[in-house]
């Protein structure tokens, strides 16, 4: 199954990196987002300058959305390998449980269970389509065994092979 | 559930393996491995350059930043790092501060309140609205600090105490772009004075580190 990724930092300190990679994915592509909208949106004359405003309000919130939910995923995907000692699918889809229902649970009981299995649902599909991919590039880069060329005449083991 | 649970079924290993059995004292050659059998490798294929040490997997982790000049807080593997860390650090501490902020701000807010859930309610609402928006502040800062100032170091191939707070000064002055000069100064020399302060500390910590 899913082994440890060395490309990635040990469990506390990744928490941060998580947070601040979601973080900056959120606002960056916010920026590019808003800033796109607030050009369509607004009439010709303050098309530059309105760009800009949406941007500046409204990427920083996207950015914050996106880190604390990549950051509260990351968080919750260490304490889950922390309990279970182990690496693979379950505890992505444990992690997202955890986090649809810790970023629902102002909205009530049931935002938060309906939250926390929307969530799961939607890492399980992840970790499936990762399953899944991983298969595809394992079957393109199936190992094929060597052809074995036939064994020397036996008499001729004195002269040095030439080309093997 | 035992499919979910392992940690009762965990063994210790019984033995150490000892890390100094594990090392080779010399890099095998292929004529190390073929000595003994028929084969001579100076007299196999040439391109297989089997004269030089034998290449193993490479499992060993990717370098280490290697650009001269000012020390890291931590190990950094490059940009990327640099920039994940500072910003989810920053961006963490500011929703810490902006929480406590919000918190006293709700406290003080609901004192007259009696009813425990409106209470909690008030004082949920201003962390939300405090915490949010320090945090974002920063982490936006750092992200565009810890970009240009890894530009800088990629533009002059090194690291300093110049290279911070002149990215701190441009961060300051895109951040308050659109408020004029006045303000755009005064955020420029705000932000540039942080990232000093910053460098002067990263450098004692690891000073004293080493």
């Amino acid at each position: 199954m899913a082994s440890a990724d060395h490309t990635r930092d040990p469990c506390p300190y990744v928490i941060l990196n998580d947070f601040g990679a979601a973080f900056s994915m959120g606002t960056i592509g916010g920026a590019i987002w808003h800033s796109i909208k607030g050009w369509r949106n607004s009439p010709p004359g303050e098309k530059r300058i309105s760009a800009i405003a949406a941007a500046k309000t409204r990427a920083p919130v996207l950015g914050g959305n996106f880190g604390v939910w990549g950051g509260l995923f990351s968080t919750f995907d260490c304490a889950v390998k922390g309990v279970r000692r182990k690496e693979d699918p379950w505890n992505a889809i444990i992690a997202g449980f955890f986090t649809g229902g810790a970023l629902a649970v102002r909205g009530g009981w049931r935002a938060t269970r309906n939250g926390a299995i929307g969530c799961a649902c939607i890492l399980a599909v992840f970790e499936g389509l990762g399953i899944a991919l991983g298969r595809m590039n394992a079957e393109y880069n199936r190992p094929v065994a060597p052809v074995i060329p036939d064994a020397p005449a036996s008499g001729s083991t004195s002269a040095a092979p030439a080309a093997v | 559930m035992s499919w979910l649970f392992t940690r009762n079924k965990e063994e210790e290993p019984t033995s150490k393996i000892d890390s100094s059995e594990l090392q080779v004292p010399t890099e095998a050659t292929a004529s190390d491995i073929l000595s003994g059998s028929e084969f001579d490798p100076a007299k196999l294929h040439p391109l297989a350059d089997l004269d030089k040490p034998l290449d193993y997997l490479l499992i060993e982790e990717d370098a280490l930043s290697t650009l001269p000049g000012d020390s890291m807080a931590i190990p950094s593997r490059g940009w990327q790092d640099d920039l994940c860390y500072g910003t989810g650090t920053s961006y963490l501490s500011g929703l810490a501060i902006g929480g406590l902020w919000g918190l006293n701000e709700g406290m003080k807010k609901t004192k007259d309140i009696t009813s425990t859930r409106l209470r909690l309610n008030g004082i949920l609402n201003g962390v939300t609205r405090r915490g949010p928006f320090v945090g974002n502040s920063l982490g936006v800062l750092a992200l565009v600090y810890n970009g240009i100032n890894s530009l800088i170091g990629y533009k002059r191939q090194k690291h300093g105490w110049e290279n911070s707070v002149a990215a701190g000064a441009l961060t300051g002055a895109l951040y308050k772009s659109t408020r004029g000069l006045r303000a755009m100064a005064i955020s420029s020399s705000l932000v540039a004075t942080a990232a000093g302060i910053w460098t002067l500390a990263k450098r004692s910590f690891t000073k004293r580190l080493n």
